[in-house]
């Protein structure tokens, strides 16, 4: 059993520039200058498991972004940590779509690339969250998914059997491939990208398409085929006022106490409640 | 345009209903009552063994119309299975607006049937109105929470949002008399179910104390708390206090705490009447899900800390050293009570 | 004039995530229980740290020196200790590399270059490391194999080699002076014994101490190189591997100290305001970023000329000298504008401080430096 599997990526502002983030008041926009672009998180262990799996079965990993020009430096870092091949989906008009119309494009891409048995992407992205692309692309694709997989195994050549985090719980399926998986971040450690992968990425092969190079319905890409579309958007204040406690660990905790009293937190009267 | 109302998908789990479910009723009669909406405010249910005590339930959270979907095939949450009954559902009696909690089923289940009804969805959202022309506005946070936009889709139907769940918090209890409860047939629609994904079942975890997002008091321990000692006392503080344990990412990498504890964009929002922060220095996506705690006590030695600047107390020190005296007191003062 | 590839970018940017996350956390308790972490190692050799320049035929990266020097430099960032760990067992590497046979290519360097084997290289003896001429052990030929004998000192790795390499006098030309010939000794023959272990200044981290030999017999296959080929190989292995090596690594403290002067300054306020609204402390920004800035040109530009096989021993010579110098001051700079918290341990400024005045006499001391320096500018 070969497989051939294609995992999807996104390049987001690295989570720990966060704080940089500011609003231009006139334009309305969000102004991310000088942060920088890293593979998003949870996508790393996409590629993970998805370069396991070509070890243990053979087969190739393909990677695919959708993303101006710049992102083809996540690319050659997800080649670098292994994947065989990158495709980078990138055009002006692409430019705005919500999650529905990038999973289009994402999967007019896929279409484009090969029949893939297995799709895997992250839960979600690190900048937006919307955790919404994964489902979507599936739809598109017409083939079924899971969301939120924390292990996957093969139960037949044609059949995973998969855990899936649900709240507070684990859901068990099965699912026919082809199919889509996004995994959480338990699902493994990534590796590292050793320096000899880093060389050979370069000889890997990168490919640019655009919207001529995939069969795209104009209607259904970028901002026009985008259901929804963003308004105002604002920096809430989350400050308080606070107090601070000084003395020494002692008073400190004594005063602590006394505030938990006064806010109504007494454990002796919770213990008398409990007992009724 | 001929789509009208606000529906809640609600969600049936171990126990009953999910809470945000109750949330999102309460919401949508907000949001009825805003936009002076006609079509009632219709709770959808899909599950198995659905008897009268889910209407109730339903009803008495604000639902003004019920729809059942009963079937043994529904007992666990499917992704194709539940989303072809929607959308067959949707197709025929077209709302305006679609409701669903961001827990994991509705997280996976809302951009499925978007894909499916080709309309826009709008995920966890911290809030919501209708705009003058009776457009859902989302508020969508970004960036962990350090940002957010306002999240429109004026040119198709239905507008699906999810929340996620503690966010809204205000559960409301309605008094009125009765309200018309359908039980819809799937037969059709699960003779045409391909149905590639099915589930084997479903195993929950076990629950210690009281649940993190129902609690009075949460103490969350981050970074700052340095070994599995210092974190077991932590423990020891909550349960004293009779309330829940919480964490950021360290302690749950380390192994001390569950996924299911995490607090924050990638975890639950709480809105405690305490929260006591531990060695947590205060990361966007942290604050972003215990803004709305009622008194914020936070411990760090880091005098610099994010986190001092949302809070109400705030203690420079190393939360091992005030662990012990916190509980020596709070558990001496009890005995004196008793005594 | 010196500018990095896209792969050097991404190179670093990778190596970087890696000390992140498994260097840095730990190089303060390395540092405090004098503890060289070669549990990594096998994970170093992994991630081509190790065997950086050793070509892919013999299980290294394949990579060059400016390639090397991205590595040491964000390896020393966070822990100076491991790296030259690291540079030491390079040395042994690069030893065998450029002077052995075919056969003992194959036969030591796949494991050095995976970090399977740790290996070093013990040429100082108690007659001083830059008077390696002067040295006392010996090398005699009986019954067809090498018996050696000697004592070396301060040798990195000492106690944590499986491959030392060794010079010993063999014998006297016609000109009644020492022959000197390099040998590879393994671990476990009979006679070899690591000594006494040294506590160090800095750089606790590693390992460093003596080893001896007595009546260590070698067959021939053991000879690196012929016999009389010592001076050659111990130079250009200390020149330019060493040397080389040094200067990326103190080029990595003095980043340290330039990024702890920069978090420190932003963070800390005093009279109300960010440390870094003071002038002064400006100046000292100011001045770690010049020595940084230009070890760092020094460095590469060497390291960049080594690799096309440009003569390069007085531009690594200038880089070791102004790395090293430049780290000395940038710590004692950012100390002191760190006030108090500059010499309490939970912030790592005081370690560099300590690690580059313990490497100060690897690959040649500040003096020494000057030397090669001065003889090559007179030359013109």
């Amino acid at each position: 059993m070969k497989l051939n599997i294609a995992v999807c990526i996104k390049s987001v502002p690295d989570p720990e520039w966060y704080e940089k983030i500011t609003i231009d008041i006139k334009t309305k926009t969000i102004t991310r200058k000088g942060i920088p672009s890293i593979i998003n998180p949870v996508d790393k262990n996409a590629l993970e498991a998805a370069l396991q799996l070509k070890e243990q079965f053979g087969g190739k990993v393909t990677v695919v972004c959708m993303a101006p020009p710049g992102a083809t430096n996540e690319l050659y870092e997800a080649m670098a940590m292994g994947a065989d091949e990158a495709a980078l989906l990138s055009d002006l008009a692409f430019a705005g779509a919500d999650t529905l119309a990038t999973s289009y494009t994402l999967a007019q891409g896929l279409n484009k690339l090969g029949k893939f048995d297995l799709v895997l992407t992250g839960t979600e992205s690190a900048d937006g969250a919307t955790a919404q692309v994964p489902a979507q692309l599936a739809e598109w694709l017409k083939i079924p998914h899971l969301w939120n997989v924390k292990e996957f195994t093969f139960a037949t050549e044609q059949e995973l059997h998969a855990k899936v985090k649900m709240d507070d719980a684990v859901g068990e399926y099965v699912i026919q491939l082809p199919a889509l998986l996004a995994v959480s971040r338990e699902i493994n450690k990534p590796r590292y990208t050793t320096a000899m992968g880093v060389m050979k990425a370069r000889k890997k092969t990168l490919t640019i398409l655009n919207k001529n190079d995939i069969d795209v319905n104009k209607s259904l890409i970028g901002q026009v085929g985008s259901p929804t579309w963003s308004g105002d958007i604002s920096i809430p204040s989350l400050a308080r006022k606070g107090q601070e406690l000084i003395g020494t660990p002692e008073e400190i905790a004594t005063q602590l106490i006394a505030k938990l009293r006064a806010a109504g937190i007494n454990p002796a009267k919770r213990r008398e409640g409990d007992g009724k | 345009m001929t789509h009208q109302g606000i529906w809640v998908v609600a969600e049936q789990t171990v126990s009953g209903i999910s809470r945000v479910s109750f949330e999102l009723l309460a919401k949508a009669r907000e949001l009825k009552e805003q936009g002076g909406l006609q079509a009632p405010v219709t709770a959808v249910l899909l599950g198995e063994n659905l008897d009268d005590y889910y209407s109730a339930k339903l009803m008495e959270a604000g639902a003004e119309a019920i729809i059942l979907v009963d079937h043994p095939v529904l007992r666990y949450f499917q992704n194709e299975t539940y989303a072809a009954v929607l959308k067959s559902l949707v197709e025929e009696r077209q709302p305006s607006i679609i409701l669903m909690g961001a827990t994991a089923a509705g997280s996976d289940l809302a951009p499925t049937l978007g894909a499916k009804l080709h309309t826009g969805v709008s995920a966890h959202c911290v809030d919501m109105r209708l705009n003058e022309e009776g457009h859902l506005v989302a508020v969508v946070p970004a960036f962990g929470g350090k940002v957010l936009g306002d999240i429109l889709c004026t040119n198709f139907r239905p507008q699906i949002a999810t929340v996620r769940p503690g966010i809204l918090g205000k559960v409301i209890c309605f008094m009125h008399k009765q309200c018309p409860v359908e039980r819809f047939d799937i037969a059709d629609i699960l003779a045409q179910d391909q149905s590639r994904v099915k589930a084997l079942g479903i195993t929950y975890e076990e629950m210690k104390g009281v649940p993190l997002e129902e609690a009075e008091i949460v103490v969350a321990g981050g970074f700052g708390i340095e070994s599995k000692e210092i974190w077991q006392q932590l423990e020891t503080l909550a349960a004293v206090l009779g309330g829940a344990v919480g964490c950021t990412r360290p302690p749950l990498d380390e192994g001390w705490a569950k996924e299911s504890q995490m607090i924050g964009t990638s975890g639950k929002s709480i809105r405690p009447k305490v929260y006591i922060g531990m060695g947590i220095s205060g990361a966007t996506h942290h604050i972003c899900g215990m803004k709305d705690a009622g008194l914020v006590i936070s411990i760090n030695k880091d005098e610099k800390s994010p986190i001092f600047d949302v809070s109400d107390i705030r203690i420079t020190a190393d939360a091992a050293t005030i662990l012990p005296l916190l509980i020596e007191g709070l558990q001496k003062n009890e005995d004196d009570v008793i005594c | 004039m010196f500018t990095f590839t896209e792969e050097q970018e991404m190179l670093r940017k990778v190596i970087r995530e890696f000390v992140e996350a498994e260097v840095a956390p730990k190089a303060q308790e390395w540092d405090e229980a004098n503890h060289c972490p070669v549990e990594l190692f096998p994970m170093l050799g992994e991630m081509g740290i190790v065997g950086t320049f050793v070509p892919e035929e013999y299980g290294g990266a394949g990579l060059g020196f400016v390639e090397r020097s991205i590595c040491l430099e964000e390896l020393a960032r966070h822990s100076a200790g491991l790296a030259i760990t690291v540079m030491a067992h390079q040395l042994c590497m690069g030893g065998i590399l450029n002077f052995g046979s075919e056969e003992q290519k194959k036969k030591y360097l796949p494991d050095l270059a995976t970090g399977k084997k740790i290996g070093s290289l013990s040429l100082t003896e108690a007659t001083g490391g830059s008077n390696f001429m002067g040295q006392k052990s010996t090398g005699e030929y009986k019954d067809w194999q090498w018996v050696i004998n000697g004592r070396k000192c301060f040798i990195t790795n000492s106690h944590l080699a499986d491959v030392d390499l060794w010079t010993v006098i063999t014998g006297q030309n016609e000109k009644g002076k020492p022959i000197m010939t390099a040998f590879i000794i393994d671990k476990d023959t009979p006679g070899h014994t690591a000594g006494r272990t040294e506590h160090k200044l800095g750089l606790c981290s590693s390992n460093t101490g003596d080893v001896s030999c007595v009546n260590v017999k070698l067959s021939p296959q053991q000879m690196l190189s012929q016999e009389g080929d010592g001076p050659k190989i111990a130079l250009s292995t200390i020149q330019e591997v060493g040397r080389a090596g040094m200067s990326a690594i103190c080029l990595g403290i003095l980043r340290g100290c330039l990024e702890e002067s920069v978090k420190f300054s932003n963070e800390r306020i005093i009279y109300g305001k960010p440390l870094n609204k003071l002038m002064n402390i400006q100046f000292t920004i100011a001045e770690n970023k010049l020595d940084y800035e230009s070890a760092k040109l020094l460095t590469y530009r060497a390291a960049s000329m080594k690799d096309k096989g440009l003569l390069c021993a007085c531009e690594f010579a200038l880089a070791k000298y102004a790395g090293n110098e430049g780290a000395i001051r940038a710590a004692k700079r950012t100390i002191d504008m760190m006030g108090g918290y500059g010499v309490i341990n939970e912030y790592p400024i005081g370690r560099f401080l300590r690690d580059t005045l313990a490497g100060s006499t690897a690959g040649g001391t500040s003096d020494i430096l000057k030397v090669v320096i001065a003889a090559e500018t007179l030359k013109r």
